[in-house]
């Protein structure tokens, strides 16, 4: 370990905006800042509060009479924030889930989402019913089928239907790695994996797929919103049934009508989420039941920045701490506002990309690693040396760092909020320069150690319990001890309580793949499915659609506004 | 063998200081005279002079079972007379305070009996049995653990320990529990805020020199940075590694 120059911060920008003054200054004034009506968007609540008073006679926010018996927070600056890698400012309050459509819908749009194979079912038409499978029957299907998926009868007189405009985001599309297949297949319908992933990527992708052909397929954001993620097989796969039937003229109730909808809702079923144990009380395609790899392959940031695995880790990042911190701990697990703190903090202000980013100067520095190369041939070899080495620069960069510049210590006020942070640059460095996600994680728990000793502080409790025992399982690989990092995740027996950690895992484990130009982490399924062009989020691009949805910029799907009186 | 502790490695002055602290052979340097009077009216548990409100009746009157360990293990006072288990939360400066929230566990285990500490990045909490918990508050506040500047007592709202310090030199409280008030800090609210009849001097701040020459946290601008300490370092992944060998396979 040997500490490099590095003339570019990330974060002076930010810094420079947030705070008035020199930004490495140790001192300042506080209590003078008119409290809570220093925020615009507080003085916006505090408005609208008044307005839902005068509406229905309960109280409501009111800042400068609750908390803390009458002293409203902002006796120091209450700070904005810039979304990481957009330049957008934003309002703090306005990067919680409730106040951001943009997060909302990247979390619809994971839950509504399920992949189901075609092959079986056309096994069974073709094998058991006789009926001939061809593109053009193929193609009439998927007509039917985007009938049907949004809410429409296929075979039945009399019945309700769903309205177009309000469930206007669901379709199905459809991949196969065969491209004789794809290209006599109608070009709406069809995911093409050439047109939507470089060239490399593309090739492994198209192999590892093969011939089977498979249905991305959305249901309605606000089925997925009233319902919950379990539902997303059992709407699906009805109206595939549905579907079927119309298409090749089948008997409503024959017994073959099972197998389809045993096809549709198990054998040939990809959840984007397992179920999860009865103690957590959630179905499949709920957050907690997300594996790692399958979040990396989710999140597209790679396929359009395939020579910067640094950038396309960080997305990660965001998208995950949004997800599992944000939404998975922070309210169905948890309740509250406080854990938006957590996840913010790693994909505002720049502070984790400057971070890595100098990961990656060291890499080159020290080891004439080009991360830009994405090369296989170009790592190093995860060595227990070597993971110590590159963990502990980048944790002692980023340490002094904090050190060096007081207004981005006190932009990042919390403990838990600066070892994320610097345990995932940590984390990063280490993933991309050894192309492994358990030597990544293992420099994770370095950092977290190496932080705990050198200021004698690290997080809150959670800290302790994983981060201080994680170094022993890091690389275990047992049943209940240890698992590779693609098949850990936020129901990982150690992992399973802490806001903080889950994204960043998240993307360390991607980092390892990103860092080869690999076309997948585990499912080259959902990685095609996500790289749709006609999802609502657009999850190449995760933090810019954070920062739009947080300047009121983002139009979601899951409009209701149709269906009832203008206020 | 007869087990020596190292109370932890390193060679810097930061490193010399933690085992200062931790190691109950040496004497911690008392620095001022905050009297226990003062210190009941900061905690803010019970009004001074009042009786120790209990938990339970004396365990003398109680009628103990006859059970081993308590035989090994004799109660403290407090126990003994069936004290309520009562706080002292410090929110500690990263600008040199002189302990940190890890080193006050270390310190406290090493030093006293019959404690529970909580720590976390702003904050470390220790609970005992009250009268037991006013002698060590005693301890806390009036020796070199302590600076009345840089470090709060505080129940809640604990907010500052990473921001920068106001222009006199404060920790940021929200709550403005102390005040500067000429040369010396005055406790104007107890730990949880509540208003005080009257201020509680705690002392005057200790000056940056003394500080920076106490302190028990590495820091790059203000005072030693971790990396120029190698020892220490190396012993952090000396430690990791260990551990993660024999998390993979615990056998040589």
């Amino acid at each position: 370990m040997a500490k490099i120059e590095r003339a570019q911060k990330l974060f002076l920008k930010a810094l420079k905006e947030k705070f008035e003054g020199d930004v490495q200054d140790t001192k300042t004034s506080f209590y003078n800042f008119d409290g809570v009506n220093q925020s615009p968007r507080k003085r916006e609540f505090m408005a609208a509060s008044k307005k839902v008073e005068l509406r229905r006679g309960i109280s409501m926010y009111d800042p400068n009479r609750c908390h803390l018996g009458g002293l409203p927070m902002g006796q120091r600056q209450l700070m904005t924030y810039e979304v990481s890698g957009t330049g957008t400012f934003v309002e703090g309050d306005d990067l919680h889930f409730v106040n951001n459509p943009a997060m909302q819908q990247m979390w619809d749009d994971i839950r509504r989402t399920i992949i189901v194979s075609m092959d079986l079912a056309h096994n069974t038409l073709q094998k058991r019913l006789g009926k001939e499978i061809t593109p053009e029957t193929i193609n009439e299907y998927l007509h039917i089928l985007n009938h049907a998926m949004p809410g429409a009868a296929v075979v039945q007189e009399h019945m309700v239907e769903t309205h177009p405009s309000v469930v206007d985001d669901c379709y199905c599309k459809v991949f196969t790695g065969d491209a004789e297949l794809s290209d006599q297949l109608e070009k709406q319908f069809v995911l093409d994996i050439d047109k939507l992933f470089p060239a490399k990527q593309a090739e492994q992708l198209r192999e590892a797929v093969g011939k089977s052909l498979w249905q991305a397929i959305h249901i309605p954001t606000i089925v997925s919103r009233t319902c919950d993620g379990g539902t997303t097989s059992r709407w699906s796969a009805m109206q595939i049934g549905m579907s079927f039937i119309t298409a090749y003229r089948m008997c409503a109730g024959e017994a073959a009508v099972a197998d389809l909808s045993y096809a549709a809702k198990h054998a040939g079923v990809i959840q984007m989420g397992s179920h999860l144990p009865a103690r957590r009380a959630r179905g499949p395609n709920e957050p907690g039941g997300i594996l790692f790899g399958h979040f990396g392959d989710m999140i597209q940031a790679n396929r359009k920045y395939p020579n910067d695995p640094a950038k396309a880790s960080l997305e990660v990042v965001g998208a995950g701490t949004m997800l599992f911190d944000q939404i998975w701990l922070g309210s169905y697990m948890s309740g509250g506002v406080g854990f938006t703190q957590y996840a913010t903090a790693a994909y505002t202000d720049n502070i984790l990309d400057e971070f890595t980013y100098y990961g990656m100067d060291y890499l080159k520095d020290k080891y004439k690693i080009d991360y830009k190369a994405v090369d296989p041939a170009q790592k190093v070899k995860p060595t227990q040396d070597i993971v110590n080495d590159i963990a502990t620069e980048v944790t002692l960069n980023a340490m002094e760092q904090y050190e060096q510049f007081p207004t981005m210590m006190e932009d990042h006020f919390g403990g838990s909020q600066r070892a994320g942070v610097m345990a995932a640059a940590s984390g990063l460095s280490t993933a991309i320069a050894t192309a492994n996600s358990n030597a990544g994680l293992n420099g994770w728990y370095l950092s977290m150690l190496m932080h705990k000793e050198g200021w004698s502080r690290l997080g809150f409790f959670g800290y302790d319990l994983q981060d201080q025992c994680g170094s022993a399982n890091s690389l275990s690989v047992r049943p209940d001890e240890g698992c590779i990092g693609e098949f850990r995740g936020p129901n990982y027996p150690n992992y399973a309580m802490n806001v903080g950690h889950q994204g960043e895992y998240a993307a360390i484990v991607a980092s390892s793949h990103y860092t080869r130009n690999d076309g997948f982490c585990i499912s080259p399924l959902i990685k095609i499915t996500f790289a749709d062009p006609s999802l609502v989020f657009d999850f190449s691009e995760p933090r810019k659609e954070f920062a739009k949805g947080a300047i009121r910029e983002f139009v979601p799907a899951g409009e209701r506004s149709l269906l009832m009186p203008a206020r | 063998m007869a087990y020596t502790p190292q109370y932890g490695p390193g060679k810097s002055i930061v490193a010399e200081n933690r085992r200062k602290q931790m190691n109950p052979g040496v004497k911690l340097e008392k620095i001022r005279d905050v009297t226990d009077e003062e210190i009941v009216l900061i905690m803010g548990h019970r009004a001074p002079g009042q009786a120790y409100p209990t938990a339970h009746p004396p365990l003398a009157e109680q009628g103990e079972p006859d059970c081993p360990i308590r035989k090994i293990v004799s109660p403290t006072e407090g126990a003994k007379a069936g004290d309520r288990v009562r706080y002292i939360q410090f929110a500690d400066s990263m600008f040199n305070a002189p302990s940190q929230p890890y080193q006050r566990t270390y310190v406290e285990m090493y030093r006293y009996r019959g404690i529970d500490p909580g720590t976390l990045s702003g904050r470390q909490i220790v609970e005992s049995r009250e009268r037991d918990l006013e002698k060590i508050a005693s301890d806390l506040i009036n020796t070199n653990l302590f600076d009345p500047a840089r470090v709060g007592i505080r129940g809640a709202t604990v907010h500052g320990h990473s921001l920068r310090l106001a222009e006199d030199g404060m920790q940021f409280d929200m709550l403005q529990r102390c005040v500067l008030d000429g040369g010396v800090v005055k406790y104007v609210k107890d730990q949880i805020g509540v208003p005080l009849d009257k201020k509680v001097p705690v002392g005057k701040p200790m000056d940056e020199a003394w500080l920076k020459a106490n302190t028990t946290m590495f820091h790059s601008l203000v005072g030693t940075a971790f990396r120029d300490d190698p020892e220490y370092v190396e012993y952090v992944q000396t430690i990791h590694s260990k551990r993660t060998k024999y998390g993979f396979m615990p056998v040589e």
